[in-house]
């Protein structure tokens, strides 16, 4: 009777939960995780079996955080498939746009269906003054990642800079491949597809980066980020007039920490993971908040991302608008961080955080020489100076922009402002540091470790890989453990500061 | 083979004395040239040569010997 039950337990846990998909920092998929690498080496000389069990894996993967839903799938790769090969079929360039359009519309429609139905409904019915019952649509997760991950192989074929691949088995290990699957890196069809045909090589380094990276992503995802925002960001945000100005502040940098740790841990996971079965994946960001303008900013922040729009949607709306010279530039720019931001979200506070990145960036562009010419009457060009004020200026209108993002209605950024304009209450800082040192400590650690030397973590990657198995093993164990703790630590008592 | 003519155009767009534009040279390892830029240059090029090139021939430019290809496609050579 006993192990019946416990059977049905383990079928129960196994199988599609909703709201709960099979995220790297969950026991269950350590555990899972584990049996897929013992049956991957064991597979390791035999491609067909490696790839077959590969495929497998990532599809219950998929299953197990999107129910039936993961059909899609399959649907996402056969689509992309024939496209990229019809595309290549042809020498007619009309051909080669239908096929293209096709594709498009195809995938973009399973997105939209899927992801802005209610929204495009409800802006109607706003509209029309009229009432509006959401429809039951369940948003299948990762949907956008992979999306567009299928998208640039077309797009890369219809630019002839990439050859279709004849295995539609292989483009299933790059549609499927469950590390990227539900959020990123997006990855390019042309680094991964001649990854898949290589027997893995994981060297000594490889694994020892590949360790790291999931220890740091787990420390960035669960010690940093899930901490920080269920016991200080999320209720600051939620009652911004409960607190002083600089508690309001305090969470803005919290939040925008939070959401750093929080996705870029989750990126290292996924390349740590890949890795640690010989996939390489590109870098999704490169200390972000270490730019020195907007648009250095993007080229850190989730790259992967930001990659894709740049050659596929913005080179073809500049090259659209070339005519109109540094105004084709901008208008090209400020088109895609609209689409960019609606890319994140089916909600207003994603489409204005796009269009003030996309405004900020198309200014810049406007005011790139007179801002030279300032600089250099002042004689402040590539100073040191310089570097420091446009590094805290950019980070704090990319803190803006993120509380537009966080806020579901304008008027909590408004709050925000008004109470650290007019509630500031800068001796609470005092308090808040000596009641709360576990909050404090975690976001000042963050920072901290963000603005080190880059060479700083290579170093440690570098001490890491030359540690013996065992002391990795042990580290890893630790690591676990401490993340466990947390996870599983109590919510902290809301504490009101007295001023 | 870059034509000087070519090169030149490209050169005075990016203010530069001289750099070695090979046919296998990408924009990103040309001083300047980013993809900002990238339409100026186009531009200077479709203007001196008075040709006009179609979106989807330029996306698929790799390195400056496909630019030099395509122009040279235009010009019927």
């Amino acid at each position: 009777m006993l192990f019946n039950f416990d059977l049905y337990k383990i079928y129960e846990q196994l199988k599609f939960i909703p709201d709960s998909p099979l995220i790297f920092s969950t026991s269950l998929f350590l555990i899972l995780f584990f049996f897929f690498l013992l049956i991957y080496n064991l597979f390791i000389k035999n491609k067909t079996l490696r790839l077959a069990w590969l495929i497998l894996f990532s599809f219950y993967f998929y299953y197990k955080s999107a129910g039936y839903y993961a059909g899609i799938l399959i649907v996402s790769a056969a689509v992309n498939f024939l496209s990229g090969k019809w595309i290549a079929s042809t020498e007619k360039f009309s051909l080669k746009k239908l096929y293209l359009l096709l594709a498009l519309i195809i995938n973009l429609g399973i997105l939209s269906y899927f992801k802005y139905t209610n929204f495009i409904l409800q802006i109607f019915h706003d509209i029309t003054n009229s009432q509006f019952e959401p429809l039951d649509i369940f948003l299948p997760i990762g949907i956008s990642f992979y999306t567009f991950k299928s998208l640039n192989y077309v797009f890369d074929i219809y630019f002839d800079t990439l050859k279709p691949t004849n295995s539609f088995r292989d483009f299933c290990v790059y549609v499927f491949f469950f590390p990227n699957i539900l959020a990123g890196p997006i990855d390019r069809a042309s680094d991964f597809l001649p990854q898949i045909d290589k027997e893995p090589f994981i060297s000594k380094e490889d694994l020892g980066r590949a360790i790291f990276l999931i220890i740091l992503g787990l420390f960035k995802k669960v010690v940093i980020a899930d901490y920080i925002s269920i016991n200080f960001v999320d209720r600051v945000f939620d009652f911004p007039l409960r607190y002083t100005g600089i508690e309001n502040l305090l969470a803005i940098y919290g939040y925008v920490l939070q959401v750093y740790c929080d996705f870029s841990g989750y990126s290292d996971m996924a390349i740590g993971i890949s890795l640690m079965f010989g996939f390489r994946l590109m870098e999704n960001f490169n200390y972000p908040f270490k730019a020195t303008s907007i648009a250095n900013f993007w080229r850190r922040w989730h790259i992967s991302l930001s990659k894709w729009l740049l050659d596929y949607l913005f080179r073809p709306l500049q090259m659209k608008y070339r005519n109109l010279r540094v105004y084709g530039n901008m208008i090209g720019i400020f088109i895609t961080f609209l689409i960019c931001g609606l890319w994140h979200g089916a909600g207003w506070n994603y489409i204005y955080w796009g269009a003030m990145h996309g405004f900020m960036m198309s200014f810049a562009l406007l005011i790139q020489k007179p801002k030279t010419k300032f600089y250099n009457l002042l004689k402040i060009n590539n100073t040191k100076f310089l570097t420091i004020i446009q590094t805290i200026i950019t980070f704090h209108l990319v803190a803006i922009s993120f509380m537009i993002f966080r806020s579901s209605d304008i008027q909590t950024v408004f709050d925000m402002f008004s109470q650290i304009f007019t509630f500031f209450h800068g001796e609470v800082f005092i308090q808040f540091i000596e009641r709360l040192p576990l909050i404090s400590g975690l976001i000042f650690l963050g920072y901290l470790f963000h603005f080190m030397p880059s060479k700083l973590e290579n170093m440690i990657i570098n001490q890491f890989a030359k540690t013996p198995a065992i002391g990795k093993i042990i580290i890893l164990v630790i690591a676990i453990w401490i993340a466990a703790q947390f996870k599983t630590a109590d919510i902290q008592p809301f504490i009101y500061f007295q001023f | 083979m870059i034509s000087p003519e070519l090169k030149q155009v490209i050169l005075k767009q990016l203010n530069l004395d001289d750099f070695d534009i090979k046919d296998e040279t990408t924009a990103p390892e040309v001083p300047g040239w980013d993809s900002l830029n990238h339409i100026n240059i186009i531009l200077a090029i479709e203007e001196h040569f008075k040709v006009k090139f179609k979106s989807y021939e330029l996306l698929r430019l790799r390195c400056v010997g496909d630019l030099q290809k395509l122009l040279d496609s235009k010009l019927g050579k």
